[in-house]
C-alpha cells in the first residue's frame, strides 16, 4: 500500500466515529472471519488504524479498497456537510430508457475525456440510487483521494444531489451527467440542506400531503392541551381551518428536516403612511433567512397557530411546494397587481 | 486587605415608598426619585420616574482616538463583553490602582488554594493583575474614569521563557450617568454602574467577589431589554451618513416547536433611507416650541422605525415578527445580543452606546 492510500486509511478511520467502525466493516465485507476476530473494537484508534493497515498488507490490498470502505460509510451516513440538489432539464426521446449499465459507461467515459485525470466510482444502493464517488486530479497531480466529490441519482427521475463539489468541478459534471442521462441542460434546483434523506423526499413529495377538500374535516390534534373549554368551543372553528390551511401549505406528520431558507428581497417599500417610502423608484434590498431544526414544523406551527396569517404566503408555501428553499424575489415588471411576486432564479 | 464593614459604610436602603411615608430628609435619593424630583412635591406623576430616556442626542462621530490611549482602546474593541451591573463602590479611590492590582492577585492566589481552577504556574500563581485607568473616555464632569482590568498569567505548559498572556480582562465605566443622581450620592461613592467581563467565568467571579468584600457593592446581570436593542438599530442606522454601518442585521426568535430564527438583514442605504423618512420633520418640531440645537431623535421615531420593517416583512410573509422577540441586533459598527453580550467594533461612536449602556445599567441597580 503505498503512502496516500495509508494516509487515507488513517483519515477514514478518525473520521469514523467509534461505534461505527465495527457495522462499517461489516458491510464492506472484505475482511475474513478470522481477520474480524483479531480486531479489537475496544482498542484506541490509532492502534486499531494500525492493525487494519497490517492486514490490508497481507491482503494486498490497494488505495481501491480504502475508496470502497469509504464509500459504505458515506452511503450509510450521509449527513454530513451540504447537500445540494439539481434538475436534469428537456429530456430527449431516449431519457426513459436510460439504464444502469449503460449510464455507468456513458458517465465515467465522458468525465475521463472532460476531466482527465479522474477517478470514478459507481455502485448501486438498494434503494435504486445510483452514488458516484469522485476524485479529481489535473494536469499536475494525480486524483485527489481525500477531497472527493459524491453524487446520488435516481435514474427516471429528474434529480441529482451532489456535496462537495467546487465551483471548479461544476461544468465538467455537469456536462459528464447531462450526456450520460440523455437530457440537455441541467440546472441548479435552489434547494440545499444538511440531510440527504430530508430533501430527497422533499423534491419527490415522500411526506404525507394534505389536500384541499370539499367538505373539510377537521384533521385530529396531536396534543390536546387542557384549557377552558368555552375558549375552546370559540376558538375550535378558525383553529380547525388554520390546522387545515397549515397542513395543506406544509403536509401531515413527520416533515423532511430542512435547516434553513433564504429569501433575497428586492421589492418595493409600500405603505400608505410612508409617504417617501412609497413613492421611491429603487427597490427596498433585504436578505431574510429562516432557520431551525426542522424547518418545515416550524412554519407549519406558526401557521396553525396564528403566527402566520392563514392562507399561507406562497413565499412559504412554495417551500415544499417547489422543493426549493432559495429564492429571489422581484416585483412584478409592468403589471397591474402589486400584491403578486414572481420568484425568479 | 481592607475591610469595610462599619454601618456607616453600608449604603442605606431607602424605597421611595419609605420617603414618603416619613417627612424626614433623605440620606440618599434612589435612581428612580430622580427623574419624579418633581413627584415628592407632587407635580410631576410617578410614572416617570422608573424609564429609560425617551429621547436622546443622535450619535456624532467622537474622534476618541484622539483622547484615548491607542493601545488601551485596541482592548476594549472587537472583544466581546459580557455585561453586569455594579452598584456605587464605597471609598475606591482612583490613585490606589496599584495596591488594588496587588491585592486581587493575592486574592486570586488565596481562592487558588482553596480548590479554585485557574491555569497558573508557580508558587505565587505566577499570575500578574493590573488595574489601569482609560484616561479620555469620559466628557461629563460627573463621569468617574473608566478603569481597565487585567489579569495575566501564564499557560500550563508554558516555557519559562514565554511571557505571561493575558486571559481576562474586564472593565468598569460610567458615560454620560443621570447628573442629579450623581450628585446625590454622598462622598466616598464612585459610580462606575456598567461592568463588561471577558474570560473564563471563574475569574469573573473571583473579582467580582474581590470587589464585593472591598468595596460593599453588589453585582448583578445586565439584560439589554428590548427597548435598548430597538434604540440600537436606530442609533446605529443614524451613523450610516457618515460612517457606512454595512449592514443591518436583526435576529429574532419564534415561540413555535422547534423555535425558528429569522434573520433579516437589510442593505444599509436603504435602511437608512427609511429611517429618514420616519424622522420627524425639524420643521414641526420648530413649530413645537422644541429645541432643535442638538439633533435628538425620539423614542416615536424608533418605534415607527421598527414598526416599517416589520410591516415590510409582513408584506410578504404574513408573519408579525411581533409574536416574536428581538435577540440580536448587529452592524458594521457593533453587535449587541439580548443575553446581554456586547461588541464594538468602531471606536468612532462607542460613547452613544456606552451611554445607552450606562442608563441601562443605573436603570436596572435595586438602589
Amino acid at each position: 500500500m503505498d503512502d496516500s492510500a495509508r494516509r487515507l486509511l488513517q483519515r477514514l478511520i478518525r473520521r469514523i466515529p467509534a461505534q461505527m467502525l465495527k457495522t462499517t466493516l461489516e458491510k464492506w465485507g472484505r475482511l475474513t472471519a478470522a481477520q474480524k476476530q483479531s480486531m479489537d473494537f475496544t482498542e484506541p484508534k490509532w492502534a486499531f488504524t494500525e492493525r487494519l493497515l497490517d492486514i490490508c498488507e497481507e491482503n494486498g490490498w490497494t488505495g481501491k479498497h480504502i475508496t470502497e470502505l469509504e464509500m459504505t460509510y458515506v452511503i450509510d451516513n450521509p449527513n454530513q456537510g451540504m447537500w445540494y440538489a439539481f434538475q436534469l432539464m428537456d429530456p430527449e426521446d431516449d431519457a426513459r430508457s436510460v439504464e444502469l449499465t449503460h449510464f455507468k459507461e456513458q458517465f465515467k467515459s465522458h468525465l475521463s475525456e472532460l476531466a482527465r485525470p479522474v477517478s470514478v466510482k459507481i455502485k448501486k444502493h438498494a434503494d435504486d440510487a445510483i452514488w458516484i464517488r469522485i476524485a479529481w486530479g489535473d494536469s499536475f497531480s494525480r486524483p485527489n483521494h481525500l477531497k472527493p466529490t459524491y453524487v446520488v441519482h435516481h435514474l427516471q427521475t429528474p434529480y441529482v444531489f451532489v456535496t462537495s463539489l467546487t465551483s471548479k468541478q461544476k461544468p465538467f459534471l455537469s456536462q459528464a451527467l447531462v450526456l450520460s442521462t440523455r437530457h440537455q441542460a441541467i440546472k441548479d434546483a435552489s434547494l440545499s440542506g444538511r440531510k440527504l434523506g430530508a430533501i430527497r423526499d422533499l423534491l419527490m413529495r415522500q411526506y404525507q400531503q394534505v389536500f384541499p377538500t370539499s367538505y373539510p374535516s377537521p384533521l385530529a390534534e396531536r396534543n390536546e392541551t387542557v384549557s377552558n373549554p368555552q375558549i375552546e368551543k370559540e376558538q375550535a372553528k378558525s383553529a380547525e381551518n388554520r390546522l387545515q390551511m397549515a397542513c395543506e401549505a406544509f403536509g401531515d406528520g413527520m416533515l423532511p428536516q430542512l435547516q434553513s431558507s433564504v429569501y433575497k428581497l428586492e421589492t418595493k417599500f409600500k405603505d400608505h403612511t410612508n409617504k417617501t417610502m412609497t413613492e421611491r423608484e429603487e427597490p427596498f434590498r433585504c436578505v431574510v433567512k429562516f432557520a431551525s431544526t426542522n424547518l418545515l414544523e416550524s412554519l407549519r406551527h406558526c401557521a396553525a397557530s396564528g403566527i402566520a396569517s392563514t392562507p399561507v404566503t406562497p413565499l412559504l408555501s412554495s417551500i415544499p411546494l417547489k422543493g426549493r428553499n432559495y429564492f429571489v424575489i422581484k416585483d412584478n415588471g409592468p403589471g397591474p397587481s402589486s400584491q403578486t411576486r414572481q420568484t425568479q432564479n | 486587605m481592607e475591610r469595610h464593614y462599619s454601618s456607616i459604610a453600608r449604603t442605606p436602603t431607602n424605597s421611595l415608598v419609605v420617603k414618603r411615608r416619613t417627612k424626614s430628609k433623605s440620606y440618599r435619593l434612589s435612581y428612580q426619585s430622580c427623574f419624579g424630583a418633581g413627584s415628592r412635591l407632587g407635580l410631576t406623576p410617578a410614572l416617570t420616574a422608573r424609564r429609560l430616556n425617551t429621547s436622546r442626542r443622535a450619535p456624532k462621530s467622537h474622534n476618541i482616538t484622539d483622547k484615548v490611549n491607542a493601545e488601551q482602546l485596541a482592548l476594549l474593541v472587537k472583544t466581546e463583553w459580557q455585561l453586569s451591573y455594579v452598584t456605587p463602590l464605597y471609598q475606591f479611590r482612583h490613585t490606589q490602582l496599584k495596591n488594588y492590582s496587588r491585592q486581587l492577585s493575592a486574592f486570586i492566589a488565596a481562592e487558588k488554594q482553596q480548590g479554585l481552577a485557574v491555569e497558573v504556574e508557580g508558587p505565587q500563581g505566577g499570575i500578574r493583575v493590573s488595574f489601569s485607568v482609560v484616561q479620555g473616555m469620559v466628557e461629563a464632569a460627573d463621569d468617574a474614569e473608566t478603569v481597565l482590568i487585567q489579569i495575566h498569567s501564564k499557560p500550563l505548559f508554558a516555557r519559562p521563557d514565554e511571557p505571561q498572556k493575558s486571559v481576562w480582562s474586564g472593565w468598569l465605566t460610567c458615560i454620560n450617568g443621570n447628573p442629579d443622581y450623581l450628585h446625590s450620592l454622598p462622598e466616598d461613592f464612585v459610580c462606575l454602574p456598567l461592568f463588561c467581563s471577558s474570560g473564563p467565568e471563574n475569574l469573573t467571579t473571583v473579582v467580582k467577589s474581590w470587589f464585593q468584600q472591598n468595596f460593599d457593592c453588589c453585582f448583578g446581570p445586565l439584560d439589554i431589554s428590548h427597548t435598548s436593542l430597538q434604540w440600537l438599530v436606530a442609533l446605529w442606522t443614524n451613523c450610516h451618513a457618515e460612517s457606512s454601518i454595512q449592514h443591518l442585521k436583526m435576529i429574532w426568535t419564534l415561540p413555535v416547536a422547534p423555535p425558528l430564527q429569522i434573520t433579516y438583514t437589510v442593505n444599509p442605504q436603504d435602511a437608512w433611507e427609511l429611517w429618514s423618512s420616519v424622522r420627524k420633520d425639524p420643521q414641526e418640531e420648530n413649530k413645537a416650541g422644541k429645541d432643535v440645537e442638538e439633533d435628538s431623535i425620539d423614542i416615536e421615531e424608533v418605534i415607527s422605525f421598527i414598526q416599517a420593517l416589520k410591516s415590510h416583512f409582513y408584506r410578504h410573509f404574513r408573519l408579525d415578527l411581533s409574536a416574536g422577540s428581538l435577540n440580536q441586533v448587529s452592524t458594521a459598527l457593533g453587535s449587541a445580543k439580548y443575553s446581554g453580550r456586547i461588541k464594538i467594533s468602531n471606536s468612532k461612536y462607542m460613547i452613544t452606546t456606552l451611554t445607552l449602556l450606562t442608563e441601562c445599567a443605573l436603570l436596572k441597580m435595586p438602589i
